[in-house]
């Protein structure tokens, strides 16, 4: 339902930040940042952490400047139904929020009242529509993002997906020219980002909004938006098609950005920085099938024994924490049933599922956060139980998802001292092995720093040494690459490597099956408080049914290398190797 | 996470059909005489009606009710056991022969009836804030009292309390598991570490607690909250006149008996003295 006439114009626009009272204003946080979006366009806003990617989906919104001040010049233009292309500063302050709405990434953040019908009535009856047309929007947002039936159902009970659609359907209830979603699908599961995309593509399909999309994982959104903005050192390059974006800096975004890119045109532009040219860079699965076919390949190749990582072939190492038959409930609630698992040393162990089946619950029992109801969990042999918590804390470092709830002190420097204070070494060692930690995970130069003001990637590189830095024979992490780029996630998941080469067990939650598939040796699904399967990644991604069970998805490169060749492999440079080992004969 | 017990529960019994208002009179007169009575016989009425109002009038199970006063039941009896020990004359509520000897001190009949009607007066508190919260669905309490001129906004801020309550509290327990994790205050007395931890948790949830409260505010703002003097509301108030003059009536029969309660002549704590 696109219009061909522009939705979001910016003509120079800039942007500084309020300053602190008595200080100087700050460089410019936007810089003359202009572009022109389509009506109907879906849109990719990409750029590196800290780029000024949530600053530019502030601005468009308003929260910047009405909201939170600071100064902005230049031109931004809205489309309003009535009144045709305007000046974002002719329309009353209270009406700016109407135009363009914006969706948070944390479902729980956004909700504001008790109950679905509520939620989405909230901003209907602050905008003054009428009970009827207010019953009748809630109905039709509902009805669009699928979730008719859920009108008089709590907030707190549903599901993460859910509570995602629900704060959809209360800005699509608005009826808003351009919607922004940043990072909508980030703290949701395969099931749940599938839902969220599935229901994005209906409304577009339906009312023919424009919608901007800030994302990390691409794969799943690059071929199906129109046109990819680029934010980098606060400028705005774009809007590119997402075809010309990967054709023009695919491979300097991934190396030079540390950007996320698709896995197909990953392939595609290797490949081609090593001298075999697909042609047109494939976004997707299917174009790249396509496009190697077109190569003379007779698809699938022969058959092969996938490059699969020889550790998965070594003899089990040995295990440090023992789950037995083990059971927990909150209340009523039960949330593990007859769970057994080993978590060993020098193995990268995954553990995935759904949100809500039970995966956190059994990280906390690792440490004696919780005990089980019934059954044992052994730490080198011995129950949780018989443990004093401090001590077992330092053998079973649990890392959270989010590291601001982790710090305890007023400084980086003291964040990483606390721990080696603990293993009562001289003040001249704790000061050695603090700053030899500071340069490993390269805040030596905020070591003054209070955690609390760093960038997320810093905080999390933080949280991580600070747990790690008494070398604990277990790591746990929740979620350890949330939130993070390429780079970040890369090198923090070689980090995780590194311990576990270096005898320790590491243990982490995640919904994503890409860093499933590269890194992990081993992987345990549980499903309704139950391990459904305890095996290697490859063994997960074939078992078709486990899948469908826990509603996993496996990452692009296996689906697309599952129909080019008669087995799958999980990485892009093992498929590649095997493309180019068959092109070339 | 954890739930919110002190949820609505749809229903349509005579406290459901009250307007919020209504309740809201009827509830703090009910407190209002609880606080200030000094009759252990007015207690055990109270105590009483509230029960009768509870389980009779407004249709939500009993053990709804005892799944939250357990909560607080060893508070109350707390009361009731340790006050008696502080009994210096304040009420009226028994003979001043001893009842009981301790090891501490005799207590009188007097001294133990303190003590009950501290307890009936918190039972009563209790069982009427329950029978308020069960039955008043918090956006017709904002309708009700933003319609008698109150600004939405304000009266918003309870609900807003209730959904984001649970949340505080996960953070303050995640809080404290890391705090237990990384052994803060180590190497210190259980005094000392008690007090690092109680600052730390105290800084922690504050800076995290402003930052949540940033994004939920922005939502709230995105969603033109604020953004006219008054709002629409879909939901329509339920409306019983007759529960609204048995708010009402016992609203003056409240007020005339704190008018006796007050009065020089009977009153008990005899303030001039």
């Amino acid at each position: 339902m696109k219009s061909g006439e522009p939705a979001l114009v910016l003509e120079d626009y800039s942007f500084w930040f309020k300053p602190p009272a008595g200080q100087p204003e700050g460089p410019a946080a936007l810089v003359d940042v202009s572009f022109e979006i389509g009506a109907g366009d879906f849109v990719l806003i990409l750029g590196r952490s800290g780029s000024g990617k949530s600053t530019l989906a502030l601005n468009l919104v308003g929260i910047y400047p009405d909201y939170f001040g600071g100064r902005n010049q230049g031109r931004m233009l809205i489309r309003d139904p009535e009144r045709g292309l305007i000046n974002r500063r002719e329309l009353a302050a209270a009406e700016r929020f109407r135009r363009v709405n914006m969706l948070f990434q944390s479902p729980e953040d956004q909700i504001v009242t008790l109950t679905v019908e509520e939620e989405v009535g909230f901003a209907l009856e602050n905008y003054l529509f009428e009970p009827p047309e207010i019953h009748r929007r809630i109905d039709r947002a509902l009805d669009l993002v699928g979730l008719t039936g859920f009108r008089e159902r709590q907030m707190l009970q549903l599901s993460g997906g859910e509570k995602q659609r629900v704060a959809l359907a209360a800005m699509l209830a608005l009826e808003p020219s351009v919607l922004i979603l940043d990072e909508p699908t980030s703290n949701l599961d395969p099931a749940g980002t599938a839902d969220v995309l599935t229901t994005i593509d209906r409304v577009r399909a339906r009312l023919g909004l424009t919608v901007l999309v800030i994302e990390h994982e691409v794969d799943e959104v690059f071929d199906r938006v129109d046109s990819v903005l680029l934010v980098e050192d606060q400028r705005v390059l774009g809007p590119f098609t997402p075809r010309q974006f990967i054709e023009e800096r695919g491979l300097y975004v991934r190396d030079e950005m540390g950007l996320w890119i698709p896995q197909a045109a990953e392939v595609a532009l290797e490949l081609r920085a090593q001298g075999i040219d697909l042609g047109t860079v494939p976004l997707n699965g299917d174009e790249l099938v396509a496009a190697v076919e077109a190569q003379g390949c007779a698809i699938p190749f022969a058959a092969r024994v996938p490059r699969s990582s020889p550790r998965t072939a070594k003899a089990p190492p040995p295990a440090v924490i023992e789950v037995q038959d083990v059971s927990f409930s909150y209340g009523d609630r039960q949330v593990l049933t007859g769970v057994t698992c080993t978590a060993r040393r020098n193995e990268l162990l995954a553990i995935v599922g759904q949100n809500g089946s039970g995966k956190s619950t059994l990280a906390s029992l690792f440490n004696g956060i919780a005990q089980p109801d019934s059954g044992v969990v052994l730490v080198d042999g011995i129950p949780t139980v018989d443990y004093d918590f401090a001590q077992l804390a330092k053998r079973v470092a649990h890392i959270f998802q989010m590291p601001e709830k982790q710090f305890v002190r007023n400084t980086v420097y003291d964040e990483i001292a606390h721990g080696l204070r603990a293993l009562e070494l001289s003040e001249a060692e704790v000061d050695e092995r603090t700053v030899e930690f500071l340069k490993t995970v390269r805040l030596l130069d905020r070591r003054e720093a209070s955690p609390y003001v760093l960038s997320h990637g810093q905080k999390r590189r933080l949280s991580v040494a600070a747990m790690v830095v008494g070398q604990p024979e277990v790591v746990v992490l929740d979620e350890p690459t949330f939130g993070q780029d390429y780079y970040q996630a890369r090198n923090l998941m070689r980090l995780l490597r590194q311990l576990a080469d270096d005898g320790a067990a590491v243990v982490f939650i995640t919904h994503d099956m890409r860093l499933v598939a590269e890194y992990a040796d081993r992987s345990a699904v549980l499903c309704d408080g139950e391990i459904i399967f305890d095996g290697t990644p490859s063994g997960l991604f074939a078992a078709g049914e486990v899948l469908e069970r826990a509603r996993l998805k496996p990452p692009s490169v296996y689906e697309f290398a599952a129909r080019l060749l008669k087995e799958p492999v999980l990485t892009t440079p093992a498929l590649i190797e095997i493309i180019q080992e068959e092109i070339r004969g | 996470m954890a739930r919110v017990e002190l949820s609505f529960k749809k229903g349509d019994s005579l406290f459901h059909r009250m307007t919020p208002f209504s309740k809201l009179l009827l509830v703090l007169s009910v407190s209002f005489v609880a606080i200030f009575n000094t009759n252990l016989y007015v207690g055990a009425g109270l105590f009483v009606f509230c029960v009768v109002l509870a389980v009779f009038f407004t249709g939500v199970p009993v053990r709804q009710y005892w799944a939250l006063g357990r909560i607080i039941l060893p508070f109350i009896l707390i009361l009731a056991v340790v006050f008696p020990f502080f009994y210096g004359g304040q009420a009226t509520v028994g003979s001043d022969t001893i009842a009981l000897r301790t090891p501490i001190k005799d207590l009188s009949w007097a001294a133990l009836g303190f003590g009950a009607l501290l307890a009936l007066r918190f039972l009563a508190l209790a069982t009427a804030g329950l029978a308020f919260a069960f039955t008043t669905h918090p956006t017709d309490m904002v309708q009700n009292l933003s319609r008698r001129g109150w600004d939405y906004r304000l009266v918003h801020a309870p609900v807003l309390g209730l959904v984001l309550f649970p949340s505080f509290l996960e953070l303050g327990r995640e809080i404290s598991i890391t705090q237990r994790i990384r052994d803060l205050g180590q190497n210190t007395n259980w005094f000392k570490r008690k007090w690092i931890r109680m600052r730390h948790l105290t800084f922690a949830m504050l800076v995290l607690g402003l930052r949540n409260g940033q994004t939920q505010a922005m939502a709230l703002d995105i969603r033109g909250y604020g953004a006219h003097k008054t709002r629409t509301f879909m939901r329509e108030v339920p409306k019983h006149r007759g529960g609204e003059i048995f708010a009402w009536v016992f609203f003056v029969l409240s007020v005339i008996y704190l008018i006796y309660e007050f009065n020089p002549a009977t009153m008990q704590w005899n303030i001039e003295r």
